[in-house]
């Protein structure tokens, strides 16, 4: 019913952008996310979402239900980000839900690995976890392709970079909006473990 | 298009989390101090236990658990994983909520199933979910090389509650031990016996307290290769 309700919004947008992809649950206006989008997010995320700067993240076919939970987030400072706060506060409700539904529209880029020789125990992490550690596979919630779900945000082909940096913010505390379920996995996950598994979303395929 | 910040954000800001470190798990009373009882009355067991559990929001709950007891709820034999797939509800709601209140310690488990992850209602969905999953029936074996021994032990101690087949008792929260993983059954028989699993049926620590290692090694084989005969299974 909410799907076909945001099919109706995207026909009502005339344009030739994927529609299909954007969230059942989020409803917004991809002509009116575009705008937002081209005004407000081009310079560190690109025009469509996928970002040139490794220390920004991709936002291209990220879940629009995720993307919108950040994007408040940021303004309640739930999720601390003295770059986002400013931003997002000059964003109305409907502005962040209409940029949230564009970006999940929007077709990811490959991902840039930087140490293919990280690949093999980034995949084991992702795909094992780390019994001893008490680490549970990456692929339990953000599924086996990375492409993650409404609950769980989109990792493939994620810039390495910007994964490194969220679990180091996991681990150290200072991002906590996740109901401390990365905040325990990014704080018994080992450097090296964690370096290979960034490396490993980069590698995972991008498209939808 | 840029609108003032709307006073739902500034509200929200109330809500902001500066929680306890990820890995304290807490500790409650267990079966070291006196007067413990076992599976006494807990706000949250119960109201778990009275929920009309949703299998398909069950589903989607369990999503945080299939990154150790993987999805078809199998397990690991390798990192001692115990299996889930058929096991029942009653006994997955006890021991989910006895690791979540530090009554079973399981300081690696604790931060995912913690009252700030899943809701009571979440608790009963994943049991009931994991409940109607087909028995995983390629568990970890033991050696096999006393199963003899693993038997006798079994029906002279065991099957009277956990039953002749291993189907357990979901009434009165005995565990499926059939197809489960040789490995976790030895490692909680011998926490059983030795006082370390704090929310161990006492009745039980007095059936095992004598046996030795290979003791419990033996009935841990018999019981992970016992199967269930077809129809046995309770809902």
């Amino acid at each position: 019913m909410k799907h076909s309700r945001m099919i109706a919004a995207a026909a009502c947008a005339g344009l030739l952008l994927a529609a299909s992809s954007a969230s059942a649950e989020v409803v917004g206006d991809l002509e009116r996310g575009k705008a937002v989008a081209a005004e407000v997010c081009v310079a560190c995320h690109g025009a469509d979402g996928n970002s040139p700067v490794p220390m920004f993240p991709k936002l291209a076919g990220q879940h629009a239900d995720y993307a919108l939970k950040q994007l408040q987030e940021f303004a309640s400072a739930r999720r601390q980000s003295d770059i986002m706060k400013p931003i997002v506060e000059g964003l109305s409700a409907r502005d962040m839900a209409d940029a949230a539904v564009f970006f999940a529209s929007q077709q990811p880029s490959p991902g840039q690995v930087d140490d293919p020789s990280m690949l093999e125990t980034g995949r084991r992490v992702f795909n094992e976890g780390n019994p001893d550690q008490g680490v549970p596979a990456c692929a339990g919630c953000h599924g086996q392709n990375g492409v993650g779900n409404a609950r769980y945000p989109r990792l493939a082909g994620q810039h390495p970079t910007y994964v490194l940096d969220q679990m180091q913010q996991f681990a150290d505390g200072r991002r906590t909006n996740d109901k401390r379920l990365m905040q325990t996995i990014a704080s018994r996950l080992g450097e090296t473990e964690t370096r290979a598994v960034a490396e490993y979303i980069a590698s995972l395929e991008a498209s939808k | 298009m840029k609108s003032a910040l709307s006073a739902m954000f500034v509200l929200a800001t109330a809500c902001s989390t500066a929680l306890a470190q990820p890995d304290a798990a807490p500790r409650a009373p267990g079966i070291e101090s006196s007067g413990y009882v076992w599976n006494q009355p807990d706000p949250d067991k119960d109201a778990a236990l009275a929920h009309r559990p949703d299998i398909e929001q069950g589903k989607i709950a369990y999503e945080i658990c299939q990154g150790c007891h993987q999805s078809d709820g199998s397990g690991r034999a390798d990192a001692i994983y115990p299996s889930l797939a058929g096991q029942h509800a009653s006994v997955l709601i006890k021991q989910m909520m006895d690791v979540r209140a530090g009554r079973r310690d399981n300081p690696k488990m604790h931060p995912f199933v913690g009252e700030w992850v899943v809701s009571v209602e979440e608790v009963a969905n994943i049991a009931a979910y994991l409940n109607q999953l087909p028995i995983s029936l390629d568990n970890g074996k033991g050696s096999g090389n006393r199963l003899e021994r693993g038997r006798e032990l079994y029906e002279n101690d065991c099957a009277s509650c956990h039953g002749k087949n291993g189907e357990g008792n979901a009434t009165e929260f005995y565990p499926l031990v059939a197809h489960q993983h040789y490995a976790y059954l030895y490692k909680e028989a011998v926490m059983i016996r030795d006082g370390e699993r704090r929310n161990a049926n006492p009745k039980m620590v007095i059936f095992i307290r004598d046996y030795s290692n290979e003791d419990l090694k033996a009935v841990s084989d018999y019981m992970s290769r016992l199967t269930l005969p077809a129809g046995t299974r309770q809902p």
